[in-house]
């Protein structure tokens, strides 16, 4: 592996407030990096200053080695799928595919031979090749994604940053743009930087993941490292699968978040969050308490969604607290419970994350 | 649970249901009546004040024209002396001559500064500001904005102290004032707010990410605004034509005021000719004007879907 994009320090304020704290990542060549965080965590500028839409108040950007302070966007060879996509309202799809290799400042395609074959191999990489005559209002929201991406590409473009690239299109159509984007980069072997705030899309399309919080780099890792052990409470507040107790471990190993108390590993005593994932739960009805080995909290069923392949349970705690558990459908029937009734939420320390300040 | 819930479902989404059936039962002849309500006052009015007045002015141009009264006798012989007059049909290419000149000015002008107040200025409420600030001038009557040019460009006025001060000239610069110059200069003054008004809002509804796009790949400030920008703006541009074209073509006031009675456009023409009751005459040229801004309109029409991109 070796690095194509450094970015060291990179610090970003607009007034008052900082964007990006000092951040560094290394991007590699030929990878998919899904870049996760809540809006207002600095994944928008982080991309504009890569693209050279902003320029960095302290810190530098490296592309192959070379410093970018001095590249304006154009020279770059960055290319910035944005998300609105950005089409040329007024230009045809062809000509919305050529328009980089034809307008670019430097060594402008004339040849109109090449041209058309060039933009034509790009639209049929992205499975557009029959809409070239189209106007933009003429194709769906799926096709516009595949002509911003194919403007992008035809330039050749050493990494690809994508700004939530598949927020504007309905839940099916993301689905299969998913795929189509990993294998669109996976032939092309260059690097894609996909900018997303659903947790679900970041690990699924990254070969790593990179969480963002605060303008600071919270955790880059493999999907599997970062849904199973995220580095800190924000990290897993991001995954949006946890449930969260604030509270305080002491000496004994028991964790005591308000009113409730968990097992947990044993150590100093310390102040810390302690996260149990959705589906790490299981609900047994309170008499059933003695015969479980796991420790839990005692909560009222509110209400549930059921999603298909999956079921939400939402759960009340005793401080008021909504909890969620999720049971997998794949080899069982949805558990039926009494709205108002209460129930014992149970799991194994082992599941359990605890992190200290 | 479930059987609760079914109780405070049902009744609600029944009556819902019945709502709808009340309002859409009666709705399509309602619709049409409350449509037709709508529409009769607008139609009634343009039938009465545009449509026939046209037709009447078609019509009368056709008239035989007596000395000091009109017969409604068909003829062509106004439109033959129309025609056949030097100064009448000279009249008519100077219309259009200064038409297109005026056009020219205020688009060179006007371009400009709504380039900066569209997309130069990114705060909206500013942007407003500054197109107000535009229209304040309008806040005097028209004809004091008119006249006020005479002081400026007359034989002793400010334009000639100015430059005989600063001896560039030994002379005062008579062209100035009571020539075409004149008369363009006013126009375009009068006019080109209302190329800049369209052209800026257009310009405002460009997607910045359209700039920033086209420039990441790879093109410089002049390509992309000579393949992104002007294009984009074209429909304001041609809106903009179609305010001043209307205006200039039909213009008397300020050619009267600022030619001297030099300078007489078709407008110049249909004056005079009503105030000496030569209504048949006058008729051919609100005719022949009428035609000439209905081509303007359709050609400029012709550029831009309007109903597509406003």
């Amino acid at each position: 592996m070796t690095a194509i994009l450094e970015l060291k320090n990179v610090t970003k304020r607009y007034g008052g407030d900082t964007a990006l704290d000092g951040l560094s990542v290394t991007l590699e060549a030929n990878e998919y990096i899904s870049l996760l965080g809540p809006s207002g965590s600095g994944k928008s500028t982080l991309l504009r200053v890569i693209a050279g839409f902003e320029k960095p108040d302290a810190g530098e950007v490296l592309l192959e080695g070379r410093s970018l302070a001095q590249v304006p966007a154009y020279r770059r060879g960055i290319g910035f799928v944005s998300q609105g996509f950005a089409l040329f309202p007024h230009l045809s799809v062809f000509e919305n595919v050529a328009f980089g290799l034809r307008n670019r400042e430097d060594d402008p395609l004339q040849d109109a031979a090449e041209l058309r074959r060039r933009v034509d191999e790009m639209l049929a990489l992205v499975g557009l090749s029959d809409l070239g005559e189209r106007g933009i209002d003429q194709i769906s929201g799926g096709q516009k994604q595949r002509v911003a991406l194919a403007r992008t590409l035809v330039a050749d473009p050493k990494i690809i940053l994508l700004d939530e690239p598949l927020g504007a299109l309905d839940a099916n159509l993301r689905a299969r743009m998913r795929v189509e984007l990993r294998r669109i980069r996976q032939q092309l072997g260059i690097t894609f930087m996909h900018v997303t705030g659903n947790e679900e899309e970041a690990l699924a399309m990254g070969d790593r993941v990179a969480v963002l919080d605060s303008g600071r780099l919270a955790q880059i890792s493999d999907p599997d490292s970062v849904y199973n052990r995220p580095q800190s409470a924000r990290v897993a507040k991001f995954l949006n699968c946890y449930n969260m107790f604030e509270g305080r471990r002491d000496e004994g190993g028991a964790f005591h978040a308000g009113v409730s108390s968990f097992a947990c590993s044993p150590g100093a005593a310390a102040a810390g969050v302690y996260c149990v994932r959705f589906d790490k739960i299981r609900v047994v009805p309170l008499q059933g308490l003695s015969e479980d080995g796991g420790t839990g909290v005692r909560a009222t069923f509110i209400t549930s969604e059921y999603a298909g392949p999956r079921i939400t349970y939402f759960f009340r705690g005793a401080d008021g607290k909504v909890l969620e558990v999720e049971y997998h459908l794949s080899h069982r029937r949805p558990d039926e419970f009494a709205v108002g009734g209460d129930y014992w939420l149970s799991w194994s320390p082992d599941e359990a994350l605890v992190y200290f300040q | 649970m479930d059987a609760s819930r079914g109780n405070d479902v049902l009744p609600e989404s029944a009556t819902a249901e019945e709502g709808v059936k009340t309002e859409s039962g009666g709705g399509d002849s309602s619709a049409r009546r409350i449509t037709a309500m709508l529409i009769a006052p607008g139609t009634i009015w343009m039938l009465l004040f545009l449509v026939v007045p046209m037709l009447m002015m078609v019509y009368v141009s056709f008239w035989t024209q007596k000395t000091f009264s009109i017969e409604p006798t068909l003829t062509v012989k106004s439109w033959v002396a129309f025609f056949s007059s030097e100064t009448y049909f000279a009249a008519l290419l100077r219309t259009i001559k200064i038409w297109l000149i005026v056009l020219a000015t205020t688009f060179a002008l006007g371009y400009p500064t709504a380039l900066f107040i569209g997309l130069f200025i990114k705060n909206k409420t500013v942007q407003t500001i500054v197109l107000v600030l535009c229209v304040v001038p309008f806040w005097t009557s028209f004809l004091i904005r008119v006249l006020a040019w005479r002081p400026m460009l007359g034989k002793e006025g400010a334009v000639n102290i100015v430059l005989e001060k600063l001896g560039l000239i030994a002379e005062p610069i008579e062209v100035l004032l009571f020539t075409e110059f004149s008369v363009v200069v006013g126009m375009t003054q009068i006019y080109v707010v209302f190329m800049v008004g369209p052209i800026a809002f257009m310009l405002s509804r460009i997607d910045p990410s359209l700039i920033e796009a086209a420039r990441d790949l790879g093109a410089g400030t002049w390509r992309i605004f000579r393949t992104i920008i002007f294009p984009l703006s074209l429909p304001g541009v041609v809106v903009g034509a179609i305010f001043v074209s209307v205006m200039v073509l039909g213009e008397f006031a300020t050619s009267a005021a600022l030619s001297g009675r030099k300078v007489n456009l078709l407008g110049n023409i249909i004056v005079t000719q009503v105030g000496s009751l030569k209504w048949a005459f006058a008729a051919v040229a609100g005719v022949i004007l009428t035609a000439v801004m209905a081509i303007v309109v359709a050609v400029l029409l012709r550029f831009v879907d309007l109903r597509k991109e406003l």
